[in-house]
């Protein structure tokens, strides 16, 4: 490093405030809930190759540190003073902008007439035009259903705003005034942290400067590669899924293999499904992107709160991602809930990491995100108002030495839910029961976090409820060095009424007033031997009422009788003999789904739906499986397990589908 | 009324009770001045302190219990309990299927890169929660009663766990607090001796995890302050007092002893507010000030526009979210006793970790080894070994050099000195960076504002952070040590009200009627409280704000409503005050659009007799009592004056420090000192 380690961390300071005033600015000004409330947005000081230096601390979106902004500069060409890049194009940028209303610009900040680093914010905007208000939803199979697409270009050019791109652009959208007010706001971030920008170079000089850009990714990386010595040298696989695409009910696999040496970390997701017929693909450019190494950053966070933020945190890091893929999809592939594939991968890295070395980073949350709608038609006007009541997580995995957080979730969005009485207030509906979901925990000797469970009463005529992006339904949320998993969602209309009926997962159901639906999310994976918790925890979540008489001696070998702790009764129980627990505990939906599709066979499988053309892929994969899984398309009500009655003939079908209509490798 | 006569009513104290000392403060209304005092506290009875301090105050005055018009006194007791974790026991009682309101809270995590960061402690354990069949619906209707059976079932299992406190948070109870008091009022009834807190009589706000906690914080926190107010108010009856003793509040006003039993949560954020009360005093007739209040542990900031308060709709208590009008206080960073260390990668970092009281800096000799800020500011020269708390306690400045030297040696410095000056650099690198962002929220220049230093380290680093960060200019008043006690002794009679709305206006309709309806019950609630509060009170006023939004909205602006001559809210001007303010905060106004009111909310304010600011003697330019080296940007030797030497109108040039029993303050070069009428500092830029 150039600088002392006293003027570095000056700097240090000054930077990351830099970027942090921007925010602010950006905040202040904005107009969007997206922005206001939700808090997505970001700023951040990127180099001369577009990778970012400073990044606020605790305002805006935490997760999109490692961000490339180098393809978008080197489109647009020469710059000049006064300049602004704008784009939103999830392929023509390269992987920046991730989803079309993420609304990026770029402006060039100089000093003695030639560029020093460059300013960056994003947000969230309310809409981009598209298929639908707000411009996603899981339903759209091309970019051009959602929204106007922006490669790469000036919106200011020396300082005078692009008007003929102004008109076009609200033209696009929907509520056009509320959009460029947020522009506005993000082009006044930019400038005020080039004046910051410009006060920290006249008072330290612009060594000190361009020092301290390099100086800081140094030290970040060096912090980041001594946390990254904590895993064990070696190579480690895993995989998991996501219950389906939403077009289908296919599941869809990510797969990844790390391979570790010294504290440098190499990400190869070969064997990862092909790009999907729905938004749910993620596009990253093919590049180390931030969704493919999130949990590496909460890993390096948790074990050095004091890491500066800059991409050096990375630099251990390398990643491969096959073109074609659900992770790198070929365009024009929609992509606008690329968030609901990053849960699964976030999952995935956390299975590596634990393969590594059990223990290194929790088990797996719920891994489910759901908003609950009600979409009411106004009695009035006849406008269908939709209102989320609630957005439902399930709750955080153990880890060594810690049980998981009940019914909260913080691994990709950490948001406030809604309070009862305003749902109650906005909308037609009484909400019967909002809390903790018993026996959904993951068991272990640190017990996963509880999901939730909510049920609520619909009030009024013409009332439908929408809970899309459901999941964990099929696949549990595993259970870790010995845990077990966490229970799946679920979803009944009329819980403890005539016509109670378990309706699996839904997209949309139209209610009558009086309806009611329960919906039930997943608890988080358990960490060790249930056996080997303390009977007293076992003990207090009986009496508190998370775990049930019956599961504290099912899972636990805990024996509670007459509201009493039998640790007698324990001691026989537990002394019992028993299998041994498995390192990873999957569940058996898993089991069932895996007694066909074998990680040999689905790595092939997805290796051979890549050489077909991207349309092709989709329809084929469909076709293969909905013929080798006849109920399939009924997972959610029936059950993964039972799809399975003659794994044997069915595999023989697979492998003989798969030799008529795909290329061999 | 009350005020500057002879005999009774002649004096009012300020008292502050803190974990270390209590702090007083005794004004003369007849002869004006100011008598400040400390008393080491006494945590297993503070009310011991109390007494034992206003005893001492009188008998230097020479004066009679009877001759003091009023104790205005201010305490951490509550606060202390919630961070301590030493509260009552509390049982919730909450509607069916509500049950987990506390283990839900918000949803969040405290952090979200951080996974060994887990939630925070629920106060309520689930199995003390208690669910009724009693349930509102979100209109005010009921949808189930609670009946005798039940409340007799539920009052003997309360009664066989043996629970003191019990809270009370029915949903949609803000919307119509009768059924929650019908439940509060049967407990009561059943179990005579038990604490009842319900949420919607202490603040019928919607959001049901915030106003359970309201509740749950006021139980917790019940039979602690009921006892210790008793207590109190016992002592200073057996000195003689018959004054009236007001309690200082989250607000920057005070209370009632009456008032504060029944609620003492509106106690618990009372020391900051207090020390902003009092800046506001001091700055009277500037526009920005901004507090800096730096402590042992932290720093806190707070700004006063044209004399007002700012208020937070919600604070943190600890790890809990507070949803009550709190005086806006930030923390930007470091304390004196904040830790400097080194990092893996041999970068100097200052904080978070801080070294408290206890053990405290190195210097202080009680088994600290981590140099801290006050070390740094030690081995400096900026403070004096020997006047440390005026002489109270004495520095081991070699202790404290010895291991920034050792510091210096990883770091590549010279030495000791160099290794001090880097960690002040630092913390005020990050000072000043956190202070202006703080300022960016408000869209307010850091060059327009005056800094209020005080805590006993404030006026010791407000010249450096003031040059850092641009500030115009540094105010430090003569008592800094202790503010609080002096702004307990200020503090008029306050209390917020807040009910629900959710009306549109300036539709045509009938909102604005409901409006003012609401308006002319809470000024009815609001008079009828003022009045029990004391015959100290001259006159009142009450200020009216709603939450407005336009329809659809999911945030609202707080807007003050100005009375027309009548005392009437006027529809039309309230509707253009919204569409003005939302101009002002989002740029666009929705001109033809309705607009709504979500709540209203009602400050009743009780205005005591003011107490002036005694004015200070001229002097001539005092000498120093010595000079001694800085070691900061490079070494130079300053003057050092004993405050009590400066006089009204002295001009000073910087560098200098200033010494007093409770504070050291340092002026850079490039900077004069000032000694306004009231003995307060100005330290301002030297005229070019």
């Amino acid at each position: 490093m150039k600088l002392d380690p006293v003027t570095l961390e000056v700097l240090h300071q000054k930077l990351r405030a830099c970027a942090e005033e921007m925010a602010i600015t950006l905040a202040r000004a904005a107009r969007s809930t997206y922005v206001k409330d939700a808090h997505d947005f970001g700023t951040a000081l990127a180099n001369l190759n577009g990778k970012f230096f400073a990044y606020p601390e605790a305002l805006g979106v935490s997760g999109f540190l490692d961000l490339d902004c180098r393809k978008a500069i080197e489109t647009v060409g020469e710059l000049a003073p006064g300049d602004v890049i704008i784009t939103n194009h999830p392929y023509a940028s390269g992987g920046l902008s991730t989803h079309m209303p993420d609304l990026q610009l770029i402006r060039p900040y100089f000093h003695a007439g030639r560029i020093v680093c460059y300013g960056w914010d994003f947000i969230h905007s309310a809409d981009i035009g598209g298929g639908v208000p707000s411009s996603i939803s899981p339903r759209f199979n091309e970019l051009f259903q959602e929204g106007l697409q922006i490669p790469p270009m000036k919106l200011v050019e020396a300082g005078r705003i692009n008007q003929t791109l102004i008109a076009l652009y609200r033209a696009n959208c929907r509520v056009p005034d509320l959009n460029i007010a947020d522009v506005n706001a993000m082009l006044a971030a930019l400038t005020v942290g080039e004046r910051r920008v410009a006060a920290i170079i006249e008072r330290h000089g612009i060594a000190a400067f361009e020092a301290a850009a390099t100086d800081l990714t140094v030290w970040a990386a060096a912090k980041s590669r001594d946390v990254q010595r904590r895993i064990p040298d070696g190579e480690y696989s895993f995989w998991d899924y996501m219950d389906d695409d939403f077009a289908t009910r296919v599941p869809i696999r990510i797969r990844c293999t790390m391979r570790v040496k010294d504290g440098m970390v190499d990400l190869d997701y070969s064997g990862t499904d092909p790009q999907v017929g729905s938004a749910y693909n993620v596009p990253t450019g093919g590049i180390r992107h931030p969704w493919l190494t999130l949990k590496l950053m909460h890993l390096v966070g948790t074990w050095d709160p004091t890491i500066p933020l800059n991409y050096g945190l990375f630099e251990n890091i390398t990643v491969s991602v096959p073109k074609g893929t659900v992770l790198n999809p070929e365009f024009p592939a929609a992509v606008g809930v690329r968030h609901a594939t990053a849960v699964r991968v976030n999952d995935t890295l956390v299975g590596v990491l634990t393969t590594a070395l059990p223990g290194l980073i929790p088990a797996p949350s719920g891994g489910t995100n759901v908003p609950i709608v009600i979409a009411e038609q106004d009695e009035r006007t006849g406008v269908r108002r939709l209102s989320v009541i609630q957005m439902l997580v399930g709750g955080t995995g153990a880890q060594s030495g810690m049980d998981g957080v009940d019914g909260r979730d913080s691994g990709l969005a950490n948001l406030y839910n809604t309070p009862v009485e305003r749902s109650e207030a906005d909308v037609g509906v009484l909400i019967e029961e909002y809390g903790l979901r018993a026996d959904s925990a993951g068991p272990g000797r640190w017990r996963g976090g509880t999901g939730l469970v909510m049920r609520f009463r619909v009030l009024r005529e013409g009332s439908s409820v929408l809970a899309r992006g459901l999941e964990r339904f099929v696949f549990r949320p595993w259970g870790a060095a010995g845990g077990g998993p966490g229970a799946t969602c679920k979803v009944i209309l009329n819980q403890g009424k005539p016509g109670e009926r378990d309706i699996g997962k839904i997209d949309m159901v139209v209610m009558q007033p009086g309806d009611t639906i329960t919906v039930m999310t997943a608890g988080g994976g358990g960490f060790g031997d249930p056996y080997e918790r303390d009977p007293e925890k076992v003990f207090f979540d009986v009496r508190a009422g998370f775990v049930s008489v019956a599961a504290a001696r099912r899972d636990y070998g805990v024996v509670v009788d007459g509201g009493r702790l039998d640790l007698a009764a324990t001691k026989t129980l537990r002394s019992a003999p028993r299998p041994p627990r498995p390192a990873f505990d999957f569940g058996p939906e898993r089991a069932a789904w895996e007694s066909v599709f074998d990680d040999e066979i689905a790595t092939d499988f997805a290796a051979r739906l890549l050489l077909r053309s991207p349309p092709k892929r989709i329809e084929v994969k469909r076709q293969i499986v909905e013929a080798v899984v006849p109920g399939i398309t009924e997972v959610g009500v029936r059950g993964m397990a039972n799809l399975f009655p003659d794994p044997q003939a069915q595999r023989r079908l697979l492998v003989e589908l798969m030799d008529q209509a795909l290329p061999r490798r | 009324m009350n005020g500057g006569g002879s005999g009774p009513g002649r004096y009012r104290i300020g008292i502050d009770v803190g974990g270390t000392f209590t702090d007083f403060v005794m004004a003369d209304l007849k002869a004006g001045g100011l008598v400040f005092h400390k008393e080491p506290s006494i945590p297993s009875d503070p009310s011991q302190a109390v007494a034992n301090g206003v005893a001492a105050l009188l008998e230097r005055a020479g004066a009679r219990a009877s001759d003091i018009a009023l104790i205005a006194h201010g305490t951490t007791l509550a606060l202390n309990a919630v961070i301590q974790e030493r509260g009552a026991p509390v049982a919730l009682v909450v509607s069916r299927g509500n049950r987990d309101v506390m283990e839900l809270a918000r949803g969040r995590l405290p952090n979200s890169y951080n996974f060994r960061i887990g939630r925070e402690k629920s106060l309520v354990p689930r199995e003390n929660v208690y669910e009724v069949a009693a349930r509102m619906m979100a209109d005010g209707t009921v949808e189930t009663d609670i009946d005798d059976a039940e409340l007799d079932a539920l009052a003997a299992d309360l009664k066989a766990r043996g629970f003191n406190a019990v809270a009370i948070m029915l949903l949609n109870s803000y919307r119509d607090a009768s059924l929650e008091a019908r439940v509060a009022e049967g407990l009561r009834r059943r179990l005579p001796d038990v604490l009842v807190s319900a949420s919607a009589a202490l603040w019928p706000e919607l959001r049901e995890y915030e106003r359970a906690l309201i509740a749950v914080l006021n139980a917790y926190v019940h039979p602690l302050m009921a006892l210790y107010l008793d207590r109190l108010t016992q002592r200073l009856a057996a000195l003689g007092v018959t004054a009236p003793i007001t309690i200082t509040s989250n607000n920057g006003g005070a209370m009632s002893v009456a008032t504060a039993r029944e609620r003492p949560i509106d106690s618990i954020l009372s020391g900051p507010a207090s020390g902003v009360r009092a800046a506001s005093h001091f700055g009277e007739g500037l526009p920005y000030l901004l507090t800096f209040d730096m402590g042992g542990t932290s720093t806190d900031v707070a700004t006063v526009t044209d004399g007002e308060l700012e208020f937070a709709r919600t604070s943190m208590v600890g790890d809990y979210p507070l949803m009550l009008p709190v005086v806006n206080v930030s923390a930007v960073g470091a304390g004196g006793g904040s830790l400097a260390w080194l990092d893996g990668q041999g970068i100097l970092k200052v904080g978070p970790e801080s070294a408290g009281a206890d053990p405290g800096p190195i210097s202080y000799g009680r088994g600290g080894t981590t140099p801290t800020i006050t070390d740094a500011l030690l081995v400096l020269g900026v403070l004096h070994p020997e006047r440390f708390l005026g002489g109270r306690m004495r520095l081991d400045a070699a202790a404290a050099e010895a291991a920034l030297a050792g510091m210096a040696a990883s770091l590549g410095l010279a030495g000791a000195t160099q290794a001090a000056d880097a960690i002040i650099r630092i913390a005020a690198a990050r000072m000043s960076t956190e202070l202006n962002k703080f300022l960016a929220q408000k869209g307010t220049d850091p060059r327009d504002c005056v800094l209020i230093a005080f805590g006993g380290a404030g006026p010791t680093m407000a010249n450096i952070l003031a040059g850092e960060a641009h500030v115009g200019s540094v105010l430090i008043p003569p008592s800094p040590g202790t503010f609080c006690a002096l702004g307990a002794l200020i503090s008029d009679i306050r209390r917020d009200f807040v009910r629900p709305a959710r009306v549109p206006i300036g539709d045509g309709g009938r909102g604005f009627a409901k409006v003012t309806e609401l308006f002319g019950a809470l000024g009815a609630e609001a008079s009828a409280w003022i009045a029990q509060e004391g015959d100290l009170i001259q006159d009142h006023s009450l200020a009216v704000t709603c939450d407005m939004r336009y329809p659809g909205q999911s945030y609202e602006l707080p807007i003050a409503l100005p009375l027309d001559e009548r005392g009437q809210l006027d529809e039309a001007g309230a509707v253009e005050a919204f569409h003005i303010a939302h101009e002002r905060a989002y740029g666009f106004r929705e001109a033809g659009s309705a607009v709504e009111v979500m709540n209203v909310r009602l400050a009743a304010t009780g205005r005591l007799a003011p107490v002036p600011l005694p004015d200070v003697p001229a002097t001539a330019p005092p000498a120093p009592r010595e000079r001694r080296r800085v070691h900061l940007e490079g070494g130079f030797d300053v003057p050092v004056y004993d405050r009590a030497s400066i006089g009204r109108g002295v001009r000073l040039s910087g560098p200098a420090i200033v010494e007093q029993l409770d504070t050291t303050t340092l002026a850079l070069a490039g900077w004069d000192i000032v000694c306004d009428r009231h003995g307060s500092l100005r330290l301002e830029r030297t005229p070019a």
